[in-house]
């Protein structure tokens, strides 16, 4: 038993750890709302469209994260804005405007000389993240975190019932914005420790776990972040011990989870299903012996 | 000065790179008409990331590539039809959970491997220094997905459209909606190849886009989208000599500036041209 916590001796495990809670904690409540709301692969698309943002950023020498959270807004007011001018299906928009971006990023990223290594920005390095950078997701992640509980109620509103949050005369039009600005953070900040292909993952999988287990919505908020930090812990760890990618890892432990939700959870779970119908099947029988 | 554009022209490498590419772009472009008409296009962005630990696995065990990816984007896209099927989790978001998993499960095999697969490779893709084999892979996946469409695109067409009209046709919408996925996962596997996993969707997606702004002829829809496939990889696989080989992000980035364009200045869809129309509009009923 020691053996599987000696990782925690080294000062880079503890802040992966302490890094990986916080990201997962995070991505865990906004998970919930995204799921409600159908805005899964909105993350999916945020997240790819940073790239030229980071990019750009390295080249003008702003901060990294300031640069992908503009490209994460600009991408998300793209879509929406061809959407409305054309007559193309909003998932294609969606697929034309991130990859578009992606790939501009890829180009600039081409001619760009740095030391930034592209496989960091695409799956993530959480064990190799510095000081300052642990201070900068703890900032960043505790803000977001801050303003999505503090306005959970209304949040939650736009997302399960967007007419009757117009009838109670909620500024819905800046909810909306208001949610995509923060799941731009949460992927800015989460990118250190996922990576952009992976953070989808942090940002889908929590949610649809705790959709399963409950239908209260603050039940689901803890049953999400439990999940996610459990999982997320438990990944580093088996990582650290297998010597594989972190973000595999944490990505896997989770989908792990959600199997055994999908098969397990009480109410909606697949087996459970089953078990009671079998149980009807045997309570028939013996009404009619 | 004319030498300076010709000189990718003088490596074989470059060569190779553009006609696969635009083999490549060319089949991605057909297909990808039928993929926005269907509204698949986040079941192609799924399949290409999921057919990353079928690629891992091939390399390592030293089978076909293609192989390994078609297997690996079948079994993800019957995980997502059970899980659709099974559950109260909504379409978009099982996508988002099985195609992150089976990519963290690929990614985890190449961290484990680092020596037989280049993570760079799957995630970029690698046209310019694409080995003999995996361009008969790639010529074999193009040969049969045109040959599919080529027969049955009418088929296709109609199902695409409207599923329920095709089954009072006489056609099996079951069998056509497995075609299609079949089509869709090898086509994905050759993409990657040329754009790499990220990219892949943007083959898939944005030609069929652009050609839905042009026209309302499906006929035409499908030339106009393999002609812009064929032309924007040929033209990004040569720029991306200049561009340190980042081929997968200059024909892209040429697809997204046309789709652009057609966004703006297509003569009956367009922006400028709706535009227009509501200004005539309100001219029009004031006397």
């Amino acid at each position: 038993m020691t053996d599987f916590f000696e990782p925690l001796q080294h000062g880079f495990m503890r802040d992966a750890m302490l890094v990986g809670t916080m990201v997962a904690t995070m991505c865990a409540v906004l998970s919930c709302f995204l799921i409600l709301k159908g805005w899964s692969l909105m993350g999916d698309a945020i997240s790819h469209a940073v790239l030229p943002g980071i990019v750009l950023a390295y080249i003008v020498g702003l901060p990294l994260s300031i640069g992908a959270f503009v490209a994460g807004l600009f991408c998300a007011v793209s879509t929406g804005f061809i959407k409305q001018h054309s007559r193309i299906k909003e998932d294609t928009v969606m697929g034309v405007v991130f990859t578009g971006l992606f790939a501009f990023g890829l180009v600039l990223f081409s001619r760009t000389p740095s030391d930034m290594h592209l496989d960091h920005i695409l799956v993530g390095n959480i064990l190799g993240i510095t000081r300052s950078q642990v201070w900068q997701t703890l900032g960043l992640g505790g803000v977001v975190l801050a303003v999505t509980l503090a306005l959970r109620r209304d949040l939650l509103l736009i997302c399960f019932d967007p007419g009757q949050a117009r009838v109670m005369a909620l500024p819905d039009r800046f909810l909306n914005y208001l949610l995509l600005g923060l799941l731009s953070l949460a992927i800015v900040v989460s990118l250190q420790a996922v990576g952009i292909i992976l953070v989808v993952a942090m940002l889908v999988t929590p949610g649809s776990i705790a959709h399963l287990w409950t239908d209260r919505f603050d039940r689901m908020l803890l049953v999400a972040v439990v999940a996610a930090v459990s999982s997320t812990l438990t990944g580093i760890f088996i990582s650290y011990h297998i010597d594989g990618s972190t973000g595999a890892c944490i990505v896997l432990v989770q989908a792990s989870l959600f199997v055994v939700s999908l098969l397990f959870a009480p109410k909606y779970g697949i087996l459970r299903g089953a078990l009671s119908k079998n149980a009807a099947a045997v309570l028939k029988r013996h009404a009619n012996h | 000065m004319i030498e300076i554009f010709l000189t990718p022209f003088h490596y074989d490498y470059m060569l190779r790179a553009i006609w696969v590419s635009a083999l490549i772009g060319g089949t991605c472009g057909f297909l990808s008409s039928f993929v926005t008409l269907k509204g698949w296009s986040l079941m192609g962005d799924a399949l290409s990331h999921a057919v990353v630990p079928g690629v891992a696995v091939a390399y390592i065990l030293g089978l076909p590539f293609a192989l390994g990816a078609f297997v690996a984007g079948l079994l993800a896209a019957g995980t997502m039809a059970f899980i659709k099927a099974r559950s109260r989790i909504r379409e978009d978001a099982t996508i988002g959970i099985v195609f992150t998993a089976y990519f963290a499960l690929g990614l985890l095999l190449i961290s484990l491997f680092p020596a037989r697969v280049d993570l760079k490779v799957i995630l970029l893709g690698n046209i310019l220094g694409i080995s003999d084999p995996d361009i008969e892979q790639v010529i074999a996946i193009s040969a049969v997905t045109l040959l599919v469409l080529g027969l049955k695109w009418k088929d296709l067409m109609l199902f695409c459209f409207d599923s329920s009209q095709a089954r009072t046709l006489g056609l099996r919408p079951a069998l056509l909606h497995i075609i299609l996925l079949s089509l869709l996962a090898a086509t994905a596997v050759a993409a990657l190849q040329a754009v790499g996993a990220c990219l892949v969707v943007a083959m898939l997606v944005t030609p069929g886009a652009t050609a839905y702004l042009l026209t309302d002829r499906f006929g035409k829809m499908l030339w106009l989208s393999s002609g812009m496939g064929v032309a924007t990889s040929l033209v990004g696989a040569y720029a991306s000599y200049y561009f340190n080989g980042a081929t997968g992000g200059c024909i892209v980035t040429l697809q997204t500036l046309v789709f652009l364009a057609a966004f703006v200045f297509a003569p009956k869809h367009g922006l400028l041209a709706s535009k227009r129309r509501a200004r005539s509009a309100e001219i029009a009923p004031s006397p």
